[in-house]
């Protein structure tokens, strides 16, 4: 029961993480390194302001230092011509510094009995506080964002994921377009640093090292899972739960935790080329059929 | 209306591989005006449209559009009144959007505000409206993902998009080439209809000479740069694709060079 209950309360917070890769990679059609560095970002800005008796202050400005990295990732792509790859590679590197910084130059802070807004909640409800903060706060964003989409705004952002010409010869600013899409991703990944940095009451100068692997491998266990239905965002961190649960159970199992990054590399590895792999297999089939029906 | 002054552009600039594809070329339209514009591979055509969209920068020169000068106005400005379509069918939509996602963007040229609601009861009639006009049947698959549509038909939604809200200036590039010789004439009798109903000024590059003496009342043709022909008026009337190439061979001292212009 702990065992699910934990996954569940992570999945929330790590959910929110994919909805913003979900932005970046499927929404604007761009592979987003920045989100290792803004889940850590997200995290120092929470710790810090948590550990001075401002926890709620600090989420809020996690949400808008993650923004602005994103802000940062968009110049460089979109004013600068960086290569959208390297504009995150960037960025991420800088922050490692940015992050120390936040933290006051130390690798590592953790909280001891400072209150968090897990605090109230947990009072009120006992061990179901942390799982109702994270579903409430994972309802708003989920419904905020799925409104977000479907403004002008919204269909401005999707367009230029999906056909860029198209939005160029029609009078919306794709760069634009790209800066609120990245802050906007940026800003959700560093809120669900934030969210779990007062959950385990730690954040640590590497935290959000693989996230970006670990958020394209919620995503596509949820497409794969929910991808039927059109509620994509629901099943991204439907998602991060069962990635959770997956990680929690090889635990279980004694799986070394250093194994899971490559467990978890290989698996996205395999489930982005999963259509070429079924065709070159399709294709060698027909060739061994026709090879055949000319030899008889 | 619009006011092309001595424009130049010039590719890979002080390499061997320059490139002159626009050579000090001017030219005036008056409102109403459908010019038709045919030339051989590489003659300018196309970068001369490209100019006027704002995709390139003139080198030298300038253009005004109703008097204001759009010279070095961005891209995505300057598509607020100059309508677009390419010869790919495949650039002028998105293609994991339903068709009411792609129209109601082209309907937001005007829109003002940014978070109201993308669709709203009365978009989505007027998209309806529109839609029906194409005959095309698309009224009924709104919800469709325009990706699963054929060129032909992604193009006539095109069409319909980058004249949701009538524009100054409409740039047709080759945009039927691509298309089966069907649908090719039917996209063509429907630009035709559009921009005769909301006389859109029009600039049309086409390689097909018979359908240039057709449409519109103005035929340009280019070479190296250069406007060599300017035919309107009662010299065009009557006038049929042997004279055309005549007139070519006379003005450039060479046969006519566009194989596909020639065999279509």
């Amino acid at each position: 029961m702990e065992l699910f209950l934990g996954s569940a309360e992570q999945g929330l917070i790590y959910g929110l993480m994919t909805i913003g890769i979900f932005i970046s990679y499927r929404i604007l059609n761009v592979a987003d390194l920045t989100v290792d560095g803004s889940f850590t970002l997200g995290a120092a800005v929470s710790i810090v302001f948590t550990a001075a008796g401002h926890p709620v202050l600090g989420i809020l400005l996690a949400i808008l230092a993650g923004a602005l990295a994103g802000t940062v990732t968009a110049f460089l792509q979109t004013k600068l011509k960086i290569q959208p790859i390297l504009a995150g590679i960037l960025t991420m590197t800088a922050l490692y510094t940015i992050n120390l910084a936040v933290m006051g130059n130390r690798p590592n802070m953790s909280l001891l009995y400072e209150n968090t807004i897990f605090t109230k909640p947990v009072e009120w409800l006992g061990s179901w506080g942390k799982l109702a903060t994270v579903l409430a706060v994972c309802a708003v964003c989920v419904g905020l964002i799925s409104l977000f989409l479907h403004t002008r705004l919204g269909l401005s952002v999707r367009a230029t994921g999906d056909n860029e010409d198209m939005v160029r010869s029609s009078s919306i600013n794709a760069d634009v377009m790209k800066f609120i899409g990245l802050a906007l991703s940026n800003a959700l990944v560093a809120l669900s640093g934030a969210l779990l940095c007062q959950y385990q009451q730690f954040t640590d100068i590497s935290m959000g090292t693989g996230m970006v692997i670990i958020g394209l491998a919620s995503l596509v266990i949820g497409e794969v899972v929910l991808g039927w239905s059109k509620l994509l965002l629901i099943a991204s961190v439907a998602g991060t739960i069962l990635y959770r649960l997956i990680y929690a159970l090889a635990l279980q199992f004694n799986v070394p935790v250093m194994y899971m990054k490559l467990v978890t590399a290989v698996f996205v590895i395999l489930a982005i080329s999963y259509p070429v792999i079924v065709g070159k297999a399709k294709l060698l089939a027909q060739k061994r059929r026709t090879n055949h029906a000319i030899d008889q | 209306m619009l006011s092309i002054n001595n424009i130049t552009k010039v590719f890979n600039k002080k390499t061997v591989n320059e490139r002159v594809a626009l050579d000090g070329v001017s030219l005036h339209l008056s409102p109403g005006d459908f010019v038709t514009i045919i030339g051989g591979n590489g003659a300018g055509k196309s970068t001369l449209l490209n100019c006027v969209a704002g995709s390139y920068l003139v080198d030298e020169g300038y253009i005004l559009l109703d008097g204001e000068n759009i010279t070095f106005q961005k891209e995505h400005k300057r598509a607020k009144y100059i309508g677009r379509l390419f010869q790919d069918p495949l650039k002028g939509t998105a293609p994991n959007m339903t068709i009411e996602e792609n129209m109601a963007l082209a309907y937001m040229r005007t829109a003002k505000k940014p978070f109201s609601v993308g669709i709203s009861k009365t978009d989505r009639d007027y998209i309806r409206t529109r839609l029906e006009s194409l005959e095309l049947g698309l009224e009924d698959r709104m919800k469709t993902k325009v990706g699963l549509l054929s060129g032909g038909q992604r193009q006539a939604i095109t069409l319909l998009m980058a004249t949701m809200t009538t524009p100054k200036l409409l740039l047709l590039d080759e945009h039927t080439a691509a298309l089966d010789p069907a649908t090719a004439d039917k996209v063509l009798d429907l630009t035709k209809k559009i921009v005769a109903e909301h006389s859109i000024t029009t600039m049309m590059i086409t390689h097909n000479i018979a359908s240039a003496l057709e449409c519109g009342n103005r035929t340009l043709m280019m070479e190296q740069g250069k406007i060599i022909l300017d035919i309107q008026g009662e010299q065009r009337d009557g006038m049929t694709v042997e004279d055309v190439l005549k007139l070519f061979k006379q003005k450039s001292n060479k046969e006519f060079d566009n194989d596909r212009m020639l065999l279509s």
